[in-house]
């Protein structure tokens, strides 16, 4: 009897386990066959030297030391790492100032949120295209405009340190708008009643800020900066269009030499090396990012 | 007096952002040559023409990219909003024992984007021969973690009752996450999929790879074709950008609520 009853359990477990992965399995076999396999595959690749073709030959470890003992690999992993220095900051101090701007009830407060998210709809090949015209040294308007307000006009794409203030210019213009957004959220789930008591005890408004508004933010700050550095770290579409990585390899970023070493000069097996280091050094970071956050919690 | 100063800087943030865009819409109705650039220029509406557009129109497949990129996003929308609602209702409303294990291989694609892997899934695609064809585009990009996420923590905000009460009328898991929870959880679902149309339709590097043939380009990939195109006028480049960029803000003025709603969803309860 006992058995029998252990038996029809045991049965029914069996039975929810499958029907349960039963509704994961549309999920998990795109995420089997277009994920998890191409990581293992390209720990694989990385072992060989491959190209397109697949003409392989095992190479063992060859691939990644000389990846590591070449110093363009780091460059152009310090590039990538520079861009997000410079952008992350710039694109979340200015989302939280567009928020806090058209938070409160004021005129026109719907379009002024539509003109600040807006560049986000368009794709990147559009803002490139905007922005390349813009930062044109001749006919572009931000030089323009420039010598309008008597300043001196500046080589936008073709000096090394204007060149990567024109990507992080288009980018901060193209995806400010959904930072904003996030912020305005997460300040419409602060409650009002904090205010009101910091207003009896008569706070300043720099109080108010520092003590409700920035802690009640803090959740959103903390995703926001962990998928802005991870955004920051993907930069590929500005820098093919806008500056092909130029001038000379100023703005060569780790996506774009992974790209060219398998796409261009086709050598597949070094470039999946490459591509698991960097998949490497993301896991770090996220790694190093949880810990800071969960430090801060406990 | 500080809530002039704050109003009128709202303003002049407001005009920055904008210009960049009338500058594209009034270079692209210039002859060529002209780049609007002085302010006799900008309001000089006797010299405006549509040639650039005609030129775009006639010597580019850019209606077939916009064609292109408008059933890529429809699909991997449909799809992506169905299998994650379908994974959801899994994780949320079922215990199993493999819960834990399965959840954390389901987000893992949030910690290792697409773009650092392109040499394995070219040669997976390559395999399945699938290169330079929709479905290559379509497939890779289903399993999007975040929408999995966030109609998970829909669904664990309904009460449980309907579980409860739909098993003992005898309601099967299928039934009872088609007529309950599909219903139940539309708004974020719509909220979801326009999210994930505008990351399709701007989906980039992946497309840039895997498509060679220009016919089946999408609007983003199609577009740079045009830089190599030396003869060129910034004009007729300005009259193709606004072409790919029409279709995204119309839907967006009137989709506006849901996309707004789409997008406060995926970073607030993460």
């Amino acid at each position: 009897m006992k058995a029998q009853q252990a038996a029809s359990g045991w049965k029914r477990q069996l039975k929810n386990e499958f029907s349960a992965i039963a509704f994961l399995a549309p999920f998990l076999i795109p995420l089997l066959v277009f994920y998890i396999w191409p990581l293992l595959r390209g720990a694989y690749i990385s072992l060989h030297s491959w190209t397109i073709l697949g003409m392989e030959k095992y190479v063992g470890f060859n691939n990644y030391t000389k990846i590591l003992t070449n110093s363009d690999f780091y460059k152009y992993l310090w590039n990538s790492l520079y861009f997000v220095i410079l952008v992350v900051p710039i694109i979340i101090s200015l989302g939280l100032l567009l928020a806090l701007l058209i938070h409160r009830k004021i005129p026109f407060q719907t379009m002024f949120r539509s003109i600040y998210f807006l560049p986000y709809v368009l794709s990147v090949s559009v803002i490139s295209f905007i922005w390349l015209r813009m930062f044109d040294s001749k006919h572009g308007l931000v030089n323009v405009i420039l010598e309008a307000l008597g300043l001196s006009s500046v080589h936008w794409l073709t000096n090394p340190k204007a060149a990567w203030w024109s990507i992080v210019i288009a980018t901060v213009w193209w995806t400010v708008g959904f930072v904003m957004v996030l912020f305005l959220a997460g300040l419409q789930e602060i409650s009002q009643e904090l205010y009101e008591a910091a207003d009896i005890d008569g706070a300043s408004s720099l109080h108010k800020f520092r003590f409700i508004t920035l802690p009640g933010l803090s959740s959103v700050m903390k995703v926001q900066i962990f998928f802005q550095i991870i955004a920051g770290l993907k930069l590929f579409g500005q820098v093919q269009i806008m500056t092909n990585g130029g001038p000379g390899d100023t703005t060569n970023t780790i996506i774009r030499y992974i790209y060219v070493t398998g796409f261009k000069k086709d050598m597949f097996g070094l470039a999946a090396a490459q591509s698991t280091l960097f998949c490497i050094f993301m896991l770090l970071i996220a790694g190093v990012q949880y810990m800071v956050v969960n430090r801060k919690e406990s | 007096m500080a809530r002039a100063a704050i109003y009128s800087l709202t303003v002049i943030l407001a005009v920055i952002f904008v210009i960049p865009l009338v500058w594209m819409f009034v270079v692209s109705f210039k002859p060529e040559g002209v780049s609007a650039i002085t302010i006799a220029e900008w309001t000089d509406f006797s010299d405006l023409t549509i040639s650039n557009y005609a030129k775009v129109l006639i010597e580019s497949q850019i209606l077939r990219w916009t064609w292109n990129s408008f059933v890529i996003g429809a699909v991997t929308t449909l799809i992506t909003v169905i299998i994650s609602s379908l994974g959801a209702f899994a994780f949320s409303r079922k215990n199993f024992k493999s819960k834990g294990f399965l959840f954390i291989l389901c987000v893992s694609g949030l910690l290792i984007p697409t773009e650092a892997m392109l040499i394995p899934l070219y040669e997976t695609v390559l395999s399945m021969d699938l290169l330079d064809n929709m479905w290559g585009i379509i497939l890779p990009s289903l399993t999007n973690p975040l929408g999995l996420i966030l109609i998970k923590q829909f669904m664990d905000g309904l009460p449980k009752d309907y579980m409860e009460a739909a098993q003992i009328d005898g309601g099967r898991d299928f039934r009872l996450w088609w007529s309950i929870y599909m219903p139940l959880t539309r708004s974020a679902m719509i909220a979801i999929g326009i999210f994930y149309f505008i990351m399709s339709w701007n989906n980039f590097i992946w497309p840039y790879i895997a498509i060679n043939s220009e016919e089946n380009m999408v609007l983003s990939t199609g577009l740079p074709t045009f830089l190599s195109n030396n003869v060129l006028h910034v004009n007729t480049i300005m009259a193709a950008s606004a072409i790919a960029a029409i279709p995204t803000m119309i839907v967006y003025i009137f989709l506006q609520k849901h996309i707004v709603q789409g997008v406060s969803m995926t970073g607030v309860k993460g």
